[in-house]
Order: C-alpha cells, then structure tokens, then sequence
C-alpha cells in the first residue's frame, strides 16, 4: 500500500461503528524503518494513533477498538511528528551526499507498518535503505 | 573516486544522516603544506548565515558528494581554531593559493590559479588529496585566458604568490575534469618513473 492511497481513508471504531477522524501524516521512525503512528485530521477523541492500537488497515478504513486508542503522542512519537519529519516531497540525499530525487511516495505492509520501498523521482529504492528524516533531506544508505 | 573543484564544495551543505542541514562549507582548510583538505570552516544555514564557530575536520567527513557534505551527527563538529591548528602543524599555510602566479622550475608563468582540484574516495577514507589546479592560462600555454587543468606533484612549493611546478607540468594540461584524472596519473608516474 502507499502512503498517497492511504491518505485521507476514515478511521473506524469497531465497538461503535463511528468515524473517528481521517489518516493525515504517517509517522515514520527510520531506526526501524516501519509505520510507527497515524497522525489524523478531524478527530475529537485525539490526533494520533499508535500502530500498535490499529485493529487493521484496510482498502477501505482504518479499523481501531474504540475511540480510546486515539490520544496525543507519545513522546517517542512526539519526536517523529510534524512537518520537517514527513518524507513525501522531500529531497533524498545518499550517504556519499548525493541527491537522489524526490520523494514521490512510499510502500509500507499495511499489516506491520514496516516501509518496503521509497518512490523516488529517480526509481525505487528498498525500504531497508533509510537511515534518517530531517527537515532537510531523507538519507538513504548508499549501494 | 572522483574529482572536484573547491569553488563546487563551498556553500554546499552539511548534512547529518538524520537528515538535518547543519551547516554549510564556508572555506577548504588546505593540510600537508597546501597537498591535501584538512578540512572545512562553517557558515550558519539560511537566517543563521554567519561564520559558525565550529568547523568540519576531514577525518569527520562521512562523504562528500554532489549534492551535500555527509556527516553521522551534529557531534562530529569541532572548534575551527583546532582544525586550523591542525593543519598548520602539518605544514599547511592554509594553503590560499588562488590568484597564485603558476610558475615553472625552468622559470615559465604558466597563469594564474583560479581553482583547486580535489580527489574524493566514495565513501569518505584517508586523505583528501589537491591533485590539481585549474588555471587561467598565459601564453606560454598556447592559448591566453582559457582555463584549463594542471596536475599537481605530490609535494610542491607554494608561496602564496608563487606555486612552483615542474617544467613537465605543462605536459599533462586538461581540459575538463573528465580526462584530468588520467592526466594526474600520468604526470606523477612520469615524475616517480626512471625517465
């Protein structure tokens, strides 16, 4: 799945049956490459949603237990939040300093969050890869 | 491998591998009598744009690419005056060569230095070795004004105003970066060899 068809997909408790509010941003830790919250708009109950509280991504919504699972972010997801952390349209620099492209979208498993491919301007490369997401650029270990 | 001019690496910026520009390359610290890069001074990024107090040791140098100056973290930053301390004690003057007249041991001003060549092992490793300087030509070069490419002797003399090349240099002139690799290789094995 891509970060760009996952976008704006409702969010829905699976106790009430309620929309709680729309994926916004993903949260990305790049120690571990993977997923690891969902930063979201439109919603009362909080803005984020840890992964590990995702019930399942699906085609079509965001399944979670209730609206207790959303909150604000912890602080290891604190650290990883907001707009100089987001990838997409980002520049990717490698590790021998050279720019890569940009960051057109990327591939995760939506069943463990884990990042499988960076879709760069310039071609894809392995998830594994990414090593670090700044305000200025995505690295991504070279070849 | 790959070869640079310096004029291409200031301004670039120092990138950690978390992604953050921390700086930017402000001036080459020239190392080893002017024959190698000790390292960087710094200039603050966007609104911070002044000279920053710490600079960029070579030996913390990640890569250097195209694009950005790779570092691990903003900790690999050190004061600048011991950078500069560094270098002079390995006999560096700083090695400010531009401008410098180029002139041969047989007493022939070849031009004037408007650039230095650097050799750049990806990723970063030992030393960053000048191997070059591009020079705006005199005469006795053939074409006065154009700029073209000589390779460095491993050690050379350098005086600030003078830099002096052995008569042979003129030889081994380029073009473009593109074959000046191979003009250094051969004008340092014609130097080492028998003949």
């Amino acid at each position: 799945m891509r970060f760009s068809d996952a976008a704006g997909r409702q969010v829905v408790s699976t106790s009430t049956a309620e929309t709680l509010g729309r994926v916004d941003e993903f949260v990305v830790d790049p120690r571990t490459h993977a997923v690891v919250a969902v930063a979201l708009k439109k919603a009362e109950a909080g803005d984020t949603l840890a992964w590990s509280d995702i019930t399942a991504f699906g085609a079509d919504a965001v399944t979670v237990s209730g609206a207790d699972k959303l909150s604000g972010p912890s602080p290891e997801v604190a650290a990883l939040v907001g707009k100089e952390h987001r990838l997409l349209g980002r520049r990717a620099l490698s590790t021998t300093g050279d720019e890569l492209g940009k960051v057109d979208d990327v591939e995760f498993d939506p069943e463990t969050g884990v990042i499988t491919a960076l879709v760069l301007s310039g071609g894809e490369v392995a998830g594994v890869r990414l090593i670090g997401v700044g305000s200025y650029a995505v690295v991504v270990q070279a070849e | 491998m790959r070869l640079m001019r310096t004029s291409e690496v200031t301004k670039r910026p120092v990138v950690t591998f978390s992604g953050e520009d921390i700086a930017q390359i402000k001036d080459v610290v020239y190392s080893a009598g002017g024959g190698a890069v000790g390292g960087f001074t710094l200039a603050g990024r966007g609104m911070f744009s002044g000279p920053l107090k710490q600079g960029l040791a070579w030996s913390s140098v990640a890569a250097l690419g195209a694009d950005a100056v790779m570092v691990r973290d903003e900790t690999v930053l050190e004061p600048t005056q011991s950078i500069l301390d560094a270098s002079a004690s390995s006999g560096g003057s700083g090695g400010d060569v531009l401008g410098s007249q180029v002139l041969t041991d047989s007493g022939v001003a070849l031009g004037t230095v408007v650039d230095v060549i650097i050799q750049v092992d990806q990723p970063a490793g030992g030393q960053c070795d000048v191997v070059g300087y591009e020079i705006e030509a005199s005469e006795a070069l053939g074409s006065k004004g154009t700029r073209v490419l000589m390779p460095l002797p491993d050690t050379l003399a350098a005086s600030g105003e003078h830099l002096m090349v052995p008569a042979a240099a003129k030889d081994f002139v380029a073009q473009d970066l593109a074959g000046f690799g191979a003009a250094v290789l051969a004008f340092r094995a014609q130097l080492e060899g028998p003949g």
